[in-house]
């Protein structure tokens, strides 16, 4: 489909309800785009103006109006809302420019701007207008997709962004453990009231040289060929998928004269393997509740994909 | 908000696909890494594999340095490790040749004299089990279908631009997909005839294309980060 026939159907989808005339939007966007060679998103700005006009829009549905992104539940509609961008992801494909999670003050959804929509990068942490973006269903998780219609407007208000914590929906992530971090192993954390932060060479941060107590974790990075997860994973995960807990860990370490033998056992246990990881994502880290190894029936996923290169 | 470092995925792709890669670029801004740009459009700077280490030999004067080969259903890949990855070099030590591996390594484009070709830095290395290999095969043919069927759209920049440099034959790699799924699918469908696939794999094996000419490297640019 050439760019003025798809810009069409897109602006035609917005404005159906209200009698437009495809043909009439394809005249117009021909003579604008080809024939005076204006840029697209005057185009587009030019054609938005014309459809209101001509067509009466009613005002109320030109003022703004931002949905809450709590309030956002089926594919298919055309939005307007006002968020903070709180993660970016890499992009797994050269048609997504960027992808990531952005939020307000009642969720958060995913996100992705496409390629051709050519437009300026968001940046994390910043705030804006996501001007008519339309939701799609992806895999049952709601999208917001901005493409060439859509605009982005940066907000010089912070809007403030539900905790990620509090949402209670849990992400499942399936994928290859490619490192596992230093400070993982049979740690020691600061006794202090309150602190439990990870002390280095028995002193901690705040409280310098501290009372301490030993824990069990690995912090790794979780990777499933299109994005990583820095993965946090307790005693309790530690010791499902490896058998050692704390009791174990601490022998390990006397017998070998050095805590580092627990890092090491746990490298060799499970560097490479593919995990199946239930946590909540926080903006920093996929904290683990529950995980295991990755068992898929390969028998039945290989005859899938022999299909779809038979379908060619 | 806590502004941390992007960490480069772990990109997956067949050794086919990869080791026929011959061009390397950035992007926009100073800092950016390089990154492959293999036929099929991919852009990686970090690879995560499954595969059979084949080859382990001690190239370095000094012997600081390991070239390793890493067999996958499609070909080979080639790595060097040296002191300066001290997990992998560590690790390698006490790994013999004719085990799966799990690999996650950084990608490099070496410039020869006569050619170029793509080498393996890695990261890490670790003895893998048959599931997990098996999984790796089915996650990278499903990437690699994807990226076919991508090319095959000629949408996106890489897309374009590899099939500029490359002259891409998609058939060819929809070929090699193929046939390391179905070498895969013989494992699970005749289970109770165990011992003939096994004969049949050592033969095919015996197959594999181990004729790449090494050239006189030198081995002091592996080590430049």
């Amino acid at each position: 489909m050439d760019k003025v026939e798809s810009l069409a159907n897109e602006i035609y989808e917005k404005y159906k309800d209200y009698g437009v005339d495809r043909k009439e939007i394809v005249e117009k966007l021909k003579k604008l785009l080809l024939e005076f060679k204006v840029p697209e998103s005057e185009a587009i700005r030019t054609m938005n103006n014309y459809i209101i006009r001509e067509y009466k829009v009613p005002r109320e549905e030109l003022k703004e109006q931002f949905t809450k992104i709590g309030d956002i539940k089926e594919a298919g509609k055309w939005v307007s809302v006002k968020a903070k961008v709180v993660q970016l992801w890499e992009s797994g494909s050269p048609s997504i420019a960027q992808t990531g999670l952005i939020g307000d003050e009642t969720g958060v959804i995913r996100f992705l701007i496409w390629a051709k929509a050519n437009k300026q990068p968001v940046v994390e942490g910043k705030s804006y207008i996501f001007r008519n973006v339309v939701v799609d269903d992806y895999g049952n998780v709601l999208r917001l997709n901005v493409t060439r219609i859509s605009e982005i407007e940066e907000l010089k208000e912070d809007i403030a962004v539900k905790p990620i914590e509090d949402l209670r929906e849990d992400t499942e992530v399936v994928g290859a453990l490619v490192a596992i971090q230093q400070n993982s192993g049979l740690i020691q954390r600061c006794g202090e009231e309150g602190c439990n932060r990870v002390i280095k060479s028995g002193k901690c941060p705040v409280h310098g040289k501290t009372k301490w107590y030993d824990d069990l974790r690995i912090k790794g990075v979780l990777d499933d060929g299109e994005r990583t997860y820095e993965v946090i994973i307790n005693e309790e995960g530690v010791k499902e998928l490896t058998g050692i807990d704390i009791e174990k860990a601490k022998k390990m370490a006397e017998e070998n004269y050095d805590r580092g033998a627990v890092l090491e056992e746990l490298k060799k246990l499970l560097l490479g393997k593919y995990l199946k990881v239930v946590g909540s994502l926080t903006p920093r880290y996929l904290v683990a509740k529950q995980v295991e190894f990755y068992r898929p029936d390969i028998k039945n996923e290989i005859n899938e994909l022999l299909a779809e290169l038979e379908e060619g | 908000m806590t502004v941390f470092m992007k960490r480069e995925v772990a990109r997956r792709v067949f050794a086919k696909e990869l080791m026929d890669s011959t061009y390397a670029m950035r992007d926009e801004g100073e800092k950016s890494p390089v990154y492959i740009l293999t036929p099929l459009g991919l852009k990686c700077n970090r690879v995560f594999i499954i595969g059979a280490l084949t080859e382990k030999t001690d190239v370095g004067e000094d012997s600081s340095i390991y070239r390793i080969r890493i067999t996958d259903q499609t070909g080979s890949f080639v790595g060097y490790i040296g002191r300066f990855q001290p997990e992998a070099y560590d690790a390698i030590a006490e790994i013999d040749v004719l085990n799966l591996v799990a690999v996650t390594a950084k990608v490099r484009l070496f410039e020869g004299e006569t050619r170029k070709f793509v080498s393996l830095r890695p990261e890490s290395i670790s003895i893998a089990d048959a599931e997990s290999r098996d999984y790796w095969v089915v996650e990278t043919a499903k990437a690699t279908i994807q990226r076919i069927r991508e090319m095959e759209r000629g949408e996106g920049e890489n897309v374009k631009l590899a099939r500029e440099i490359y002259g891409t034959d998609v058939e060819e790699y929809r070929k090699a997909v193929k046939e390391a799924l179905l070498r895969l699918k013989e494992e699970y469908t005749v289970e109770e005839e165990e011992e003939i696939v096994e004969e049949e794999e050592i033969e095919e094996e015996g197959d594999i294309d181990f004729d790449i000419e090494e050239e006189e490297i030198d081995l002091t640019e592996l080590l430049e980060d």
